[in-house]
């Protein structure tokens, strides 16, 4: 799979959860998913969740935890995806 | 007490292969010292918090003698460790439900099951007063939707003090429910995640609800009287990480959903 249908994804993904979808727009790999695109901080684990079905991956307590922006999780999906 | 929190390995449970991680040694020596003045100053503030609840507040609970009976002996007859995790209705939700199963004097002489509380910071530690307070209620602030390497720290410092034989107290809803039912909508998954760092914790979920209890507030009315409910769950999960921590907090919010189905049908 390409970074750019990786990024695809994780943009589908976040548009269901984000408060702020104008940010989507200008979304880049420094856009912090809390702050910028206005997630609950609650339904970060459901994003988390989500990643791991669309990726068929497994996500780790601990590596969910270092997913703070975009560029975080594109980082962390794509090491796992190898 | 400094040593014993500080101690890394020979915590109960340190033979049945616990997985989490190290605590900095700095983190360690802080809960020793947070303990040890806790057990210091235990005599007034906790004497002192079970008197403003009794005779300022009028608090009161139904059968209190034998919810008390029951927490003590359960607790004598298990080692390991135990969370306890609650519903929340109030901001005094937790001295309340710590004051109904035990004596607030009973506490001075056992320390360790004074459960460890983790207040919303911007709530309970947003001056240096109130800092203060929370630091000798044996709280451990947390920012709901902070800084994650800040929750993941105050998560470690918890599974060290469940393996060491402290209790902590937890509310899996995240936020006091704006229904007055428990609450899914904003659960924290650290609670599951929690039970999966100290193996074989039990968990003791407490349902509390005052009598007059009919919409969301801050506080309990005064004179209120309460029914404080327990449960014992051994939460187990096949699944694997994050998934796995989602499940068991499932889990025990299933149970507290059970406990609150069960106090509407007595009512």
């Amino acid at each position: 799979m390409s970074q750019q249908q990786i990024f695809e994804k994780v943009i589908a993904v976040l548009k269901r959860y984000t408060k702020n979808e104008d940010a989507l727009n200008g979304v880049s790999a420094s856009t912090n998913i809390l702050e910028d695109l206005k997630v609950n901080s609650a339904r970060l684990v459901d994003v988390i969740l989500d990643f791991e079905d669309v990726f068929n991956i497994e996500i780790a307590d601990e590596d969910a935890d270092s997913v703070n922006t975009v560029g975080d999780a594109l980082q962390l999906i794509e090491a796992r995806i190898g | 007490m400094i040593a014993e929190l500080a101690v890394e390995t020979t915590g109960p449970s340190a033979s049945a292969g616990v997985t989490s991680r190290r605590l900095p040694w700095r983190s360690r020596l802080a809960l020793g010292v947070q303990s040890l003045v806790v057990r210091l100053v235990g005599p007034i503030t906790l004497i002192g918090i079970g008197l403003v609840m009794r005779f300022l507040y009028g608090f009161k609970f139904h059968d209190l003698r034998d919810i008390r009976h029951r927490f003590k002996t359960e607790l004598k007859a298990n080692s390991g460790p135990v969370l306890i995790a609650a519903n929340h209705l109030t901001f005094v939700d937790s001295p309340i439900l710590t004051w109904g199963l035990a004596p607030t004097w009973w506490y001075v002489f056992h320390s360790a099951k004074m459960p460890w509380n983790t207040p919303e910071r911007s709530n309970f530690a947003a001056n240096p007063f109130t800092r203060v307070v929370v630091y000798l209620f044996k709280c451990l602030p947390i920012t709901r939707g902070g800084d994650r390497k800040v929750v993941t720290l105050v998560l470690d410092k918890l599974a060290h003090l469940l393996n060491r034989g402290h209790l902590v107290l937890m509310f899996p809803e995240g936020r006091r429910s704006r229904t007055t039912r428990v609450d899914r909508t904003q659960a924290a998954h650290g609670v599951g995640r929690l039970v999966k760092a100290a193996p074989g914790t039990r968990v003791l979920c407490v349902y509390l609800r005052g009598d007059h209890q009919d919409e969301y507030s801050l506080l309990p009315v005064k004179g209120e009287t309460f029914h404080l409910a327990t449960s014992w769950l051994e939460p187990a999960t096949e699944k694997k990480g994050l998934r796995g921590s989602v499940d068991i907090t499932d889990q025990i919010l299933t149970r507290l959903e059970e406990m609150e189905e069960e106090y509407f049908n007595l009512r």
